[in-house]
């Protein structure tokens, strides 16, 4: 089936989120859609979802106009979504979930899942997507979940899915996954709509480009463009992909951390025994997969949780028991991994999240009296100072876009002198211009003499800032070594094997 | 969705047509429905331009209990007396004075208010408007104004009655009796109760015992602390079962049921209190042996009767055996009182109107 | 038909929208449309039960299809009469306003609290407990003690203030120190506030002398409150109660502390806040807010203390704070309301016709259509901001 879409537009108010798209997917194609957040890629596919009315333009399914004026439209005319936050019942199987919403009855209203489970079955088949028909979604891992997504977009007759940011909750290897079935999608004929920001992804998956920015399509590309022509067509000017850092000689330890030990509430040792440094003008990188005691372990350092064994000292004094807020007295910024969960208070306007940890100081308080003048005032410079995007300092920060969310909470903790910056995923869901951006002023802050902790899963993060990096293993760190190491043996490392001999330790 | 709501439409215009086409009661005019309240039927004195009016405390009138009752009152004299009516339920305490201000606004010659609670708003009230007769249902003022009576009721008289019965009908030699709360109005029917059991082991030398109250240690006495929960009322009927007790009389309005229900279920009696269970919870009739009825309705009809047709006074109203105003229901269907055990109570009855029997 | 979509994305991307946080309690409040539309929707809904329960107008349903004026006639009579009354006896002379106010004032006090601690987090059952214990002190107090006159009336609003901000730490502390769920807890403490209420009205130093009744002596009249006119000061206060709640939530930094453990504890935890202090501190200004409601009835209108002092002004607290969305100005204006329909209602029962029940009808109408916005929305068609946000009502998962 061949979707055209032709001057598609949408204004909300005087905001214009897509401004004539113009749009050709061919049979069978695999079409990537590139763009920064909140350049207007949910907004248009919404719309040929039938979620969104259009504002002006028109759809046209194998030269018919065609209008949705809800998804059940949409999806009677075969077009598929996949969403982000997956739509599924946590507590029905995976027939049920995909049989939900048509369900087929025999006689008596009692509903036929043995036919269900058969045309699971049969689709997994077709597809070679691996499901088991019979298991709770909720006990499926996130990638097989998306699975029964797409199970469900394809057993709506789906020719055209829509698959919208498919990439951002899963695991490399899940990814890759991910694009076998995309292939196998694309020979059995179906078009897939690809929505994302992944350079590499896009190189590698797509037959064509289309890179939107703004509420614009701003060009169009082959896979074969190079990474750093996308990300300009993408941000609008040229960016630079690696990270400019002069080599500095690290100085005095700043953050000690002796054994420390933590044993999470259902009784499981989560960071074992482990002792480390961070130093003055250094970045040490924490590397490793998710979930071997990283998040504990800084949330130890805070204070956040009270490690069971072991000893932090920060400058000379032991902070082993204090709480968050003597943590962030004695000089401690902190970006945690989640900023939504942790970082921010998402109903609370920008301005008032740029002094979350900061209303306390006479600058911006007295006595029981907030300074709202000089709040106001702190969030103009911080506005400016870190580019963040948003209509105004009163908008809630959930109304921005996943970096400039990330730039209110690193532009707070840049806000008061630091003697150790600790940060983890600091550009997790973070679009290529912040992601620059935040990297940049890492560095800044590490040349002025703070001594930073980075905890990433990306391993190019990690190599883009550290000049030190230590991977941990369950619970443990298995060795510190310097960025010169190669990436296959810091990855042997971090599937538990022992520092190499030949890395160089730092 | 919306094709089922306009079929539905379709189907509800379709039943009001077929049973819509009827003629209007020409013959009435127009100003006949403005009173709703008056009788076509003329019986005894009419006084249509008097007003009563009546104030709920936040029971509100249809409590099932002495609210309702006294309502009941008020419903006899516009019938019976075709006067005009007017009421207020109130929600809560602060509401009082307001409420009874309303009424008074509204013009009502005789106004009545519903149980203790309302003492001082009357009060206040009846001091600022002394054309008007105040009565007030459960209550008995030290100095009453010459425009306020109180309307109280001596049901220990009653209680006696239903003790002596309770303890003739009891085969275990056990009977219980349990309160909403320890207060005045409820502990009188307890201690009448108790009494009257008494009685009847002096009179009959057997020895049938009380539990859940005793005169003589009135903080130790059973209650729910509450007079809406029927399952608390349940539980505390069942305990007094699980004693022993075969008759159970509960003194807790609303929550009182929830003792005949587990009379019922352990086929053992009830007594019922306040008005005639056989009517007001027909559902139990057939394990009550009777019930001890406190006749609000008749002390109300009673005091707006005086007020419309000039006879009111202040006197405390003391509804007793004597003039009815308390009275032992009728026996329940399946109370099997013999003569012999109804001519004792005759005559005990009897004692207690000449004085020969204190009770309370 | 069953497609289970969320709401559609406007200009913002997926993985930016953080999830919705079953944590933040204020994603139940209504909009300011859904409050004024439950509104209007209850008084059409209340228009119907007044046609229905009128007995002319359902005598001339017999005969609708040969005179249906008569019917519509009756009916609107009905309602212009019933609605004139409910309007004239809250807005319609002095005498009205005053009662409104009066009876609004326990209400906004009591709802302030209950928003206070909304905003905090916290779903604050607890008000009704809180005024019986603040009832008890005040009463106490004021038929009790000897002081002078305006002395008195502040030992004893002091005293409720102490002691309704006592109970309600009470929760707080639950809920900080053992993680107990304060909708539970505060529940519980209603009931223990009640038996309280009732052990001491069993003594006799609570009862009036030479009788049992479970009634008090009034407060004397130099622990009332002073009235300006026929209004006692109370009124006046629950005004100044609302602007000190205002002040603190959005001016001072423990209402910043307040709001942002409210919405989002765990970033709270982060950037160094107490969340234990934090609910204590909620709980016990609730408290203290309720024990203010209280005074408005002993100290204010000179209630003597029974087990029904607080009448069920904690509860309607309840919804008043959620109409009013949290905020201190809301609960103002829905505290109005109430008080208005509460007074109004009076009226509609003086005059005949309408039962009594109708404005009580009319509040657990807004409360439903509060409750039920989804419902609301559907009948009004309103559409969020634009018409991207938050149509539809979030379906499972996510």
């Amino acid at each position: 089936m061949k979707l055209e879409i032709r001057g598609l537009t949408k204004r909300f108010g005087s905001f214009t989120a897509n401004d004539h798209i113009d749009l050709t997917i061919e049979p069978g194609e695999i079409h990537c859609l590139l763009g920064e957040n909140g350049a207007g890629k949910s907004t248009l596919m919404n719309m040929l979802y039938g979620l969104l009315e259009p504002t002006e333009g028109e759809v046209l399914l194998d030269g018919e106009p065609v209008t949705f004026e809800t998804p059940g439209d949409a999806m009677a005319a075969g077009i598929g979504m996949v969403h982000q936050h997956f739509m599924l019942v946590p507590v029905f199987t995976v027939a049920e979930n995909v049989m939900l919403g048509r369900e087929q009855t025999r006689g008596a209203g009692l509903l036929d899942r043995k036919a269900a489970a058969d045309l699971v079955r049969e689709l997994s088949g077709r597809y070679h997507l691996a499901v088991n028909p019979d298991a709770l979604v909720e006990d499926l891992p996130v990638g097989v979940q998306q699975r029964v997504e797409i199970l469900k977009a394809l057993a709506g007759g789906a020719q055209v899915l829509i698959l919208d940011e498919p990439t951002a909750v899963l695991t490399p290897q899940e990814i890759d996954e991910l694009m076998g079935i995309m292939r196998e999608l694309k020979e059995q004929g179906t078009s897939i709509i690809f929505i994302t920001h992944k350079l590499r992804e896009v190189k590698a998956i797509g037959d064509r480009i289309s890179v939107i920015r703004r509420g614009k399509v701003v060009g169009t590309a082959k896979p074969t463009a190079s990474e750093a022509e996308l990300a300009e067509l993408m941000v609008g000017r040229s960016v630079n992909l690696t990270v400019d850092k002069a080599h500095v000689t690290s100085g005095t330890t700043v953050l000690e951390a002796r054994n420390i030990t933590v044993v999470d509430p259902r009784g499981h040792q989560v960071v074992k025994d482990v002792s480390f440094e961070a130093r003055a003008g250094e970045v040490l990188g924490i590397a490793g997969v998710q979930g071997n005691g990283q998040t504990e372990l800084i949330k130890s350092l805070l204070g956040l949780v009270r490690p069971d064994a072991g000893e932090i000292w920060l400058d000379g004094k032991d902070i082993s028991k204090h709480g968050p807020l003597q943590s962030l007295e004695d000089g401690i910024g902190y970006i945690p991994e989640d900023r939504s969960h942790d970082g921010y208070v998402g109903s609370f306007s920008v301005r008032e999240n740029l002094v979350l940890d900061l209303f306390r100081n006479d600058e911006f308080s007295s006595g029981l009296a907030l300074k709202l003048d000089a709040i106001a005032a702190n969030a103009r410079d911080r506005i400016a100072e870190f580019d963040i995007r948003t209509e105004s300092a009163d908008s809630p920060v959930s109304s921005l876009s996943g970096g400039n969310q990330q730039k209110v909470v690193v532009a707070r903790e840049f806000s008061r002198p630091l003697k150790v910056l600790i940060a983890s995923q600091p550009t997790r869901g973070v679009d290529v211009g912040s992601i620059e951006f935040i990297h940049k002023r890492i560095i800044e802050e590490r040349d002025r003499g703070t001594a930073v902790i980075i905890v990433s899963t990306e391993l190019d993060e990690i190599f883009a800032l550290s000049d030190r990096i230590a991977v941990m293993y369950d619970g443990r760190i298995v060795g510190t070594v310097s960025p010169d190491i190669k990436r296959e043996d810091i990855g042997l490392m971090m599937a538990g094997a022992h520092e190499p001999v030949s890395g160089g330790a730092a | 969705m919306r094709k089922t709501a306009r079929i539905a439409a379709v189907a509800t215009i379709a039943a009001l047509s077929l049973a819509a086409c009827g003629e209007r009661p020409t013959d009435e005019p127009e100003t006949a429905t403005e009173t709703p309240t008056a009788t076509e039927t003329e019986p005894a004195e009419q006084f249509p331009d008097f007003k009563a009016c009546m104030v709920s405390d936040s029971g509100g009138f249809d409590d099932k209990s002495f609210n309702q009752t006294s309502h009941a009152g008020l419903e006899a004299a516009a019938e019976k007396l075709g006067v005009q009516t007017a009421e207020v339920e109130s929600q809560s305490p602060s509401e009082f004075d307001d409420n009874i201000a309303e009424m008074v606004s509204q013009g009502c010659n005789s106004i009545t208010t519903v149980g203790f609670l309302l003492g001082d708003a009357t009060l206040k009230s009846a001091k600022k408007n002394k054309d008007i007769s105040y009565s007030i249902v459960d209550f008995a003022y030290e100095k009453a104004p010459a425009n306020v009576k109180g309307l109280t009721f001596n049901t220990a008289e009653p209680s006696f009655l239903a003790g002596y019965l309770a303890a003739a009908k009891s085969e275990t030699g056990v009977v219980g009796t349990f309160g909403g709360l320890n207060i005045p109005t409820v502990t009188i029917f307890m201690t009448g109760f108790h009494q009257g059991v008494q009685r009847y082991n002096e009179d009959n030398g057997a020895d049938v015992k009380v539990i859940g109250w005793d005169p003589a240690k009135p903080k130790a006495g059973s209650f729910t602390n509450d007079f809406e929960s029927k399952t608390i009322g349940q539980q505390t009927a069942e305990e007094m079962i699980t004693q022993g007790a075969d008759v159970i009389f509960p003194v807790a309005g609303p929550a009182g049921l929830g003792g005949l229900q587990a009379a019922q279920d352990n086929d053992a009696w009830g007594i019922w209190v306040d008005t005639d269970g056989c009517v007001s919870a027909e559902e139990y009739c057939d394990i009550l042996l009777t019930s001890v009825v406190k006749g609000m309705d008749v002390a109300v009809e009673q005091a707006i009767t005086d007020a419309a047709s000039g006879t009111f006074s202040n006197e405390l109203y003391v509804g007793t055996l004597e003039n009815g105003g308390v009275s032992l229901a009728e026996f329940g269907p399946n109370a099997d009182v013999d003569d012999e055990l109804a001519a004792e109570l005759e005559e005990l009855k009897a004692g207690i109107i000449d004085g020969s029997i204190t009770v309370g | 038909m069953s497609e289970q979509t969320t709401a559609p994305k406007a200009e913002k991307e997926p993985e930016e929208q953080a999830p919705a946080r079953a944590r933040d309690l204020t994603s139940w409040l209504p909009t300011l449309v859904d409050s004024i539309a439950a509104v209007v929707l209850a008084l059409v809904v209340g228009a119907v039960l007044i046609v229905f329960s009128t007995p002319r107008v359902i005598e001339s349903l017999s005969y609708v299809f040969s005179y249906p004026l008569d019917f519509f006639e009756y009916a609107l009579v009905a309602v212009w009469d019933g609605y004139r009354a409910l309007f004239t006896g809250s807005m319609g002379s002095l005498g009205a306003w005053e009662r409104t106010l009066e009876r609004a004032a326990p209400l906004v006090c009591a709802g302030l609290g209950v928003s206070l601690a909304f905003r905090s987090g916290l779903f604050n059952i607890g008000a009704q407990g809180q005024m019986l214990l603040g009832a008890l002190v005040a009463g106490y107090i004021g038929f009790s003690w000897d002081l002078p006159v305006g002395l008195h009336a502040l030992v004893a609003l002091a005293g409720a203030l102490v002691a309704g901000g006592l109970w309600g730490a009470m929760a707080g502390v639950l809920k900080a120190r053992t993680g107990a769920h304060e909708v539970i807890t505060t529940i519980m403490l209603n009931y223990v506030g009640r038996f309280v209420m009732l052990y001491f009205l069993g003594k006799e130093a609570l009862q009036r002398p030479d009788s049992d009744n479970l009634l008090s002596p009034p407060p004397a009249d130099s622990a009332r409150f002073p009235e300006l006119g026929s209004l006692h000061i109370g009124v006046l206060l629950a005004v100044l109660a609302a602007l000190a709640v205002w002040w603190l939530l959005e001016r001072s930094t423990l209402g910043f502390e307040m709001r942002a453990v409210g919405a989002n504890p765990d970033a709270s935890r982060t950037a160094g806040m107490s969340v234990a202090k934090v609910y204590v501190l909620a709980m016990t200004l609730a408290g203290v807010l309720a024990g203010l409601a209280a005074t408005m009835q002993v100290l204010g209108k000179g209630d003597s203390l029974t087990d029904q002092v607080a009448g069920t002004v904690g509860f309607d607290a309840i919804t008043v704070a959620l109409l009013g969305r949290a905020t201190p100005l809301g609960t103002v204006l829905a505290g109005l309301l109430f008080g208005a329909l509460s007074a109004g209602g009076l009226a509609m029962q003086g005059a005949a016709g309408v039962p009594p029940e109708l404005a009580q009808v009319l509040q657990a109408l807004i409360v439903l259509f509060v409750a039920a916005p989804a419902l609301v929305r559907g009948i009004f068609r309103i559409r969020g901001k634009g018409e991207g946000s938050g149509v539809m009502a979030t379906g499972w998962g996510a």
